[in-house]
């Protein structure tokens, strides 16, 4: 489990609200913290914050999970939903997600600027030293993973 | 028939403000959707919206610059431009009204808040 560190308040803050508002569930902590996505369902996205603290964020969960969630947000049925709705649901919770968390760590009068998300393919990428990983789950106990990195943003919870 | 462009590069985003406009009653507005700005602005001067609701963050053309291009030009400068984004914060938000952006919304939209942005304009 993360500390209360102003990184872990603003992800965990921008997570709920993120989901909450889009998805219609909520988000806690996973109850298996040694629990890791199977690398066959993996799926995930990544997005750069460009200004004025360069790092990144990642959010990754299985496949079925992330077609579930893209059902209950368009409205559609699960067979009705394809591969590339489901990269646009991934890709715009993961720059919501980075928005909420950029605004609510940094200072009111403090421009931000994100890249826009991508597509990761495979595994996730080895974590550098002081990445932060948050193993969450929704309300309906399906795992999500939140990976935040890069030394410049990471100074921030000092 | 009230007719709204709608750029955002993410059809999730679009798809949410749309049904956002339906909760507030602009159920029957004519919406444009554009992935980028360059789209919108295209769409803009085949036929002039009587509203823009635009994304920052786009490839191709991103919200700020469609703001320049549309205040730049003497058909749609006087049309409003109200940024649904998720890189808004204060700071962002003083900049893009001082170029002339009517509001900024912060993502992720409610129809709350986008009726709220909208008031001046449902009332006219």
């Amino acid at each position: 489990m993360n500390q209360a560190t102003p990184i872990d308040l603003a992800m965990r803050s921008a997570a709920r609200q993120t989901f909450e508002n889009m998805a219609f569930t909520g988000v806690l902590e996973h109850y298996n913290q040694d629990y890791e996505i199977p690398v066959s369902e993996l799926i995930w996205a990544s997005i750069l914050i460009q200004d004025p603290v360069p790092g990144e964020l990642r959010l990754a969960m299985p496949a079925p999970v992330l077609k579930t969630l893209t059902s209950a947000i368009l409205g559609q049925a699960d067979s009705e939903i394809n591969q590339r709705q489901m990269n646009d649901v991934l890709f715009e919770l993961l720059n919501t997600l980075a928005g909420l968390f950029i605004t609510k760590l940094l200072r009111e009068e403090q421009i931000f600027k994100l890249g826009l998300p991508e597509a990761g393919e495979g595994p996730l990428p080895e974590l550098e030293e002081h990445a932060i990983v948050w193993k969450l789950m929704t309300l309906e106990e399906d795992p999500l993973q939140l990976i935040a990195c890069g030394a410049p943003l990471m100074n921030l919870n000092k | 028939m009230t007719r709204i462009i709608i750029a955002d590069d993410s059809a999730t985003a679009r798809m949410f403000i749309k049904r956002c406009l339906e909760i507030i009653g602009l159920e029957d507005a004519e919406t444009v959707e554009a992935e980028d700005g360059r789209e919108a602005l295209a769409a803009a001067k085949e036929q002039p919206p009587d509203l823009f609701l635009v994304d920052l963050n786009m490839p191709v053309m991103d919200g700020e610059t469609l703001l320049k291009w549309v205040k730049a030009s003497p058909k749609l400068c006087d049309l409003p431009v109200i940024f649904i984004t998720s890189a808004g914060n204060p700071a962002k938000e003083a900049q893009l009204l001082e170029m002339g952006a009517r509001c900024v919304i912060s993502k992720p939209v409610s129809p709350p808040v986008l009726m709220k942005a909208l008031a001046d304009f449902l009332e006219a």
